[in-house]
């Protein structure tokens, strides 16, 4: 019967056809099926895709990852995160200061203090090897001018609100200034001077050098125009002769100054003005050295040049006026933000830009003109899957080389012959910040019995599966800055209590404590959407309520929780994390003139030690002297406990184990190293030699 | 026959028109005027207000942005908001996509649902009945998703191959035949998923049609007459049986578009229905309106298809003025 054997052929052959398919289709083992070009790509997968592929532009994790590896700056970190020249070869840092001429005064021997006068004086003093001298190289004196400036003022407006700028014209008068020209950066140069000349820098009235109509604004804004002592730090980087873009164009010393000043024009609005602001000029001298000098003390400031350079000769006025023009845009509105660029960037980095496909992949090919040898991988290939789950499965397929694994899953995936993995420990702690405005968190007796009455161990076991670490301080553990020696709190509700007692809290008839009749009660709160915090939220809830004091929470929208609480302060106490980076500068959480509205340290921390310790970090240049007063901050904080310290998160990365480091010995036969990670986990330090083989090589992990 | 295709023709076209009319309504159906921009909704900020005017041409009459937005649809003038890209390219290129996973769903759907319906029907109370029928319904239950999860992890987990997208990736394939079986492997885990419902509904209608022909009268007088129990069924039942279907076959095509949002989105397939939901989710409204429209046109396709392969299969159905 034709019509049943039909029926019955049908389905068969058809399921049959489709089942065949499998014998053609790669698997884990074997990648190469159909395709021996695999071995030479390599496949990230990210949950989002790039936004801006700019460096100066972009500020997201997704573009981030394709900028390492197409654009270069002029230093990087090294595997110990030391700073590493790139298109900079070497660099020096020193100092140039510079001293007010005040002809009012008297030098220490008597004479009239002329500009002569002082500079003659400070010479023989150095001639005589007078210590506050040692580091000066040179000493210069600059005449003085005078100017008419416009300054900006800002003017309460109508009802206190609406703050009202004006412009005013102040005349300067700038006196004679002795430059010094110092080995290194000092601090505390000035004060040295100042001993030397009799407290000469503390006289000078800047208030008498500046006229403006408004008294007011001279006596303000003087010292701001006509500063009485100034730090320039200087950072002269000698750059590498002979690198290329990847268009051919041989990078140089322009291409530094024009990326600074691509980020500081107002039109681009760039995301990394902060980082560039404390610069003062960028001098290229010569094709191969650029000149960087700063505005003031600042040296996280130096870490920011880490940042890819942009190609000057393609993103210049006259580059985006022609592209302007091709596109039909009028060119007194286009800026670099507008350019195609963006889309399809050219930078001087291993790997030179290839597609672009919205929401689905970016593709990057090697750039064989690299300075460094071309990499031994031929493509990357960013792979934008929105679903962690599909991102897990195309990583058991091989169809993407590397996975992060979620918490739960580390044990079982780490010990998988199939794949290496890499433990890391983030740079970000989660904490809970008590707002330091409300009387019963003055006392750090309290703070530190709420922080001894949680069981940290606890969370991290239970909560986060084991994969996070305890943390005593607001330094990264891979940093120097953090001092190990500080023990965290222990685990002793018994001790809370009697820490408690002796601030006065002592339980009621009902159990609640109570101190002059007032019970001991607040509001605990976090952002809705973080699931661990959520589970701190709720330990750290039980545990204090066993305690007597009368805990209440509360969840809420995260933007609602930053802009109406966490920035205007109105909270009592809260979890929140902080992602730090790696220089030693804490300022604008810790110090106390960063308590206002929208500023960081919401909690109000204030300890004037601690205020001292954090100026003189940013402004120290000298790494020994910055390790040991950020290790004494510390310190000072966690014996301040305005936060409760608790964790921080640990990843792990997996690789397929087929991806290997492949060397060629000077005969030219190839060896294969294991991938080794920089002391923050990251695993791609040595990225250009990485090969992926048909056959596991390695065996040891 | 010609007359017969003109006049529906005709009809199908006014339906058209007040479709497209609807579809186009939809702008102004948004809640609120899109020229009212409020101030509380992070989406509408006056950006988003200036492409409105200029995509639908908002200070004009009614009639007018009517016009030129079909104008501009035909034309391939229309572009989609997110990228800035033509529409109907773009809806090409997707359609395309979906067609193969639309076409490898229907194979295996009519494949396997007739087979099955009509043993089911045949061997009624069976064990082979029983058991089908406790299949087909956890088949009907079960949420598409879930499925597609357990199937893929189950597959991957064990054979360590790809399945999501429309091929593996990062592969560019030794020859054709490779990329055609590359591609046709990736085809099967989103049909197979896609097709489970739709055996498992269809089966069932299947089984209860076959169960109505084969009691009825001239089934008995077949039987009668001494034929073999094949010929009867086969031949006698199940061509009676089959007729309701061949309208179902019309009306599936607009399924096309709308029918495998959840498996496009779990597979990362680049089809139509994924494109129409994530242009949802960010407003593109040009490209909401176009597949409304193509859906209402497939749509239309479809019975007009099936009208004209009834009147192919069953020579009782005749037309008014064909004769």
């Amino acid at each position: 019967m034709r019509v049943k054997r039909i029926l019955i052929l049908a389905p068969t052959l058809v399921g049959l056809f489709l089942l065949q398919s499998y014998f053609w289709v790669p698997t884990f083992e074997d990648q190469v099926k159909g395709d021996p070009g695999r071995l030479t790509r390599y496949i990230e997968t990210s949950i989002g895709d790039a936004s801006i592929l700019n460096p100066t532009l972009a500020a997201d994790s997704a573009s981030a990852a394709i900028h390492t590896l197409v654009f270069e700056g002029l230093i990087d970190r090294d595997l110990d995160l030391s700073f590493r020249g790139r298109l900079a070869e070497a660099w020096e840092i020193f100092e140039e200061a510079y001293l007010t001429v005040d002809e009012t005064q008297r030098l220490p021997d008597g004479s009239a203090a002329t500009a002569d006068e002082l500079l003659r004086y400070l010479e023989r003093a150095r001639a005589a090897g007078e210590p506050a001298l040692k580091l000066v190289r040179r000493i210069d004196l600059l005449p003085g001018r005078s100017s008419v400036e416009q300054i900006e003022v800002t003017e309460p407006g109508p009802e206190r609100r609406n703050p009202v700028k004006r412009q005013i014209a102040v005349t300067v008068r700038q006196p004679p200034r002795i430059k010094f020209t110092l080995r290194e950066v000092d601090q505390d140069f000035f004060t040295k001077i100042d001993r030397l000349l009799g407290g000469y820098g503390d006289r000078i009235d800047p208030s008498r050098f500046v006229q403006a109509a408004d008294p007011i604004v001279t006596r303000e804004r003087a010292a701001e125009l006509v500063p009485p002592t100034e730090h320039n730090p200087v950072v002269l980087f000698r750059l590498r002769k002979g690198i290329l873009f990847h268009d051919g164009h041989e990078f140089d010393s322009g291409d530094v100054k024009f990326t600074y000043e691509a980020i500081m024009a107002p039109e681009n609005l760039s995301p990394r003005v902060p980082d560039f602001e404390p610069v003062k000029a960028v001098e290229p001298l010569g094709r191969y050295a650029v000149k960087i000098t700063y505005k003031r003390l600042f040296e996280p400031g130096f870490g920011s040049w880490t940042m890819g350079i942009l190609p000057e000769h393609l993103l210049n006025r006259e580059a985006l006026r022609a592209e302007a023009i091709r596109v039909g845009r009028d060119p007194k509105d286009f800026s670099l933000r507008h350019s195609q660029f963006n889309r399809s960037p050219i930078g001087s980095g291993p790997f030179q830009f290839d597609a672009w496909k919205t929401d689905q992949f970016i593709r990057l090919t090697r750039f064989d003109r690299y300075w460094e040898g071309a990499p031994n991988l031929r493509e990357f290939l960013f792979r934008i899957i929105p679903d962690l789950l599909t991102a897990e499965v195309t990583f058991y397929a091989g169809t993407s080389d590397a996975y992060g694994a979620q918490p739960h899953q580390v044990e079982r995936l780490r010990h998988d012959p199939r794949f290496q993995s890499f433990s890391r420990l983030g740079l970000g702690y989660t904490y809970i910040g008590y707002n330091m405005r409300r009387p019963i968190f003055q006392d750090v007796r309290v703070r530190k019995a709420l922080g001894m009455a949680i069981n940290v161990e606890e969370i991290i076991d239970y909560v986060l599966y084991a994969q996070a670490e305890r943390t005593t301080g607001p330094y990264p553990k891979q940093t120097e800055f953090y001092d190990p020696t500080v023990e965290p709190l222990p685990y002793d509700p018994e001790g809370a209590l009697t820490l408690l007692a002796d601030a006065g809290w002592r339980p009621n008839a009902e159990g609640w404590l109570e101190k002059n009749g007032q019970p001991l009660a607040f509001t605990l709160i976090t952002n809705s959407g973080n699931e661990v915090r959520k589970a701190v939220m709720v330990v750290a809830q039980n545990a204090w309520r066993r305690l007597g004091i009368k805990v209440e929470t509360l969840t809420m929208e995260w933007a609602v929780f930053i802009n109406e609480r966490v920035d205007k302060g109105d909270f009592d106490a809260l979890i929140l994390g902080w992602s730090m980076g790696l220089d030693a500068d804490l300022y604008q959480i810790f110090h106390s003139s960063q308590t206002g509205h929208f500023q960081l340290n919401f909690v109000g921390y204030a300890n004037p030690a601690a205020d001292a310790l954090m100026v003189r970090i940013r402004q120290e240049y000298n790494r020994e002297r910055q390790v040991a007063m950020a290790r004494r901050l510390h310190r000072l904080i966690a014996a301040d406990q305005p936060y409760t310290f608790l964790f921080v998160g640990k990843g792990l990365t997996l690789l397929d184990r087929k991806l290997v480091r492949m060397v060629e010995d000077a005969d030219g036969t190839p060896r294969y190293l294991t991938i080794v990670p920089d002391k923050l986990g990251g695993i791609r330090f040595h990225f250009n030699q990485w090969v992926k083989t048909a056959e596991p090589v390695l065996t040891t992990n | 026959m010609l007359w017969f295709l003109l006049r529906t023709g005709w009809k199908k076209l006014w339906t058209l028109f007040f479709i497209s009319v609807i579809s186009f309504a939809v702008i102004h159906l948004a809640p609120g005027e899109p020229s009212q921009i409020d101030p509380m909704n992070p989406r509408f900020t006056p950006q988003q207000l200036e492409r409105y005017r200029k995509a639908f041409d908002l200070d004009q009459p009614l009639h007018i942005q009517y016009l030129r937005f079909y104008q501009r649809l035909f034309t391939g003038e229309l572009r989609s908001f997110k990228d800035n890209q033509p529409v109907l390219p773009k809806i090409v290129e997707r359609v395309w996509n979906s067609l193969w996973l639309f076409l490898a769903g229907t194979i295996l759907v009519w494949c396997a649902a007739f087979p099955l319906g009509i043993t089911t029907a045949i061997r009624r109370n069976s064990v082979l009945d029983k058991v089908t029928t406790v299949v087909v319904f956890a088949l009907i239950s079960i949420p598409g998703f879930y499925l597609a999860y357990l199937l893929i992890i189950f597959v991957v987990q064990t054979f360590h191959v790809d399945v999501i997208g429309l091929r593996t990736f990062g592969h560019q394939g030794r020859n054709l035949v490779w990329s055609f079986m590359d591609r046709t492997w990736h085809l099967v885990l989103p049909s197979v998923l896609g097709a489970t419902a739709g055996i498992a509904i269809l089966s069932r209608y299947v089984r209860a049609q076959m169960l109505e022909v084969i009691t009825s009268d001239y089934v008995r007088t077949a039987r009668a007459k001494g034929l073999d129990e094949d010929t009867v069924l086969y031949k006698h039942a199940l061509r009676n049986g089959l007729l309701p279907f061949v309208t179902m076959l019309g009306l599936i095509v607009p399924g096309l578009v709308g029918g495998s949002v959840i498996i496009e989105t779990i597979f990362a397939w680049p089809g139509i229905g994924r494109l129409g939901y994530e242009a949802i989710l960010s407003r593109d409204y040009p490209i909401v309106i176009t597949l409304n429209f193509v859906a209402a046109l497939l749509t239309l396709v479809g019975t007009l298809l099936s009208d004209l392969l009834y009147m192919v299969v069953d020579p009782r159905i005749r037309l008014e003025g064909v004769e």
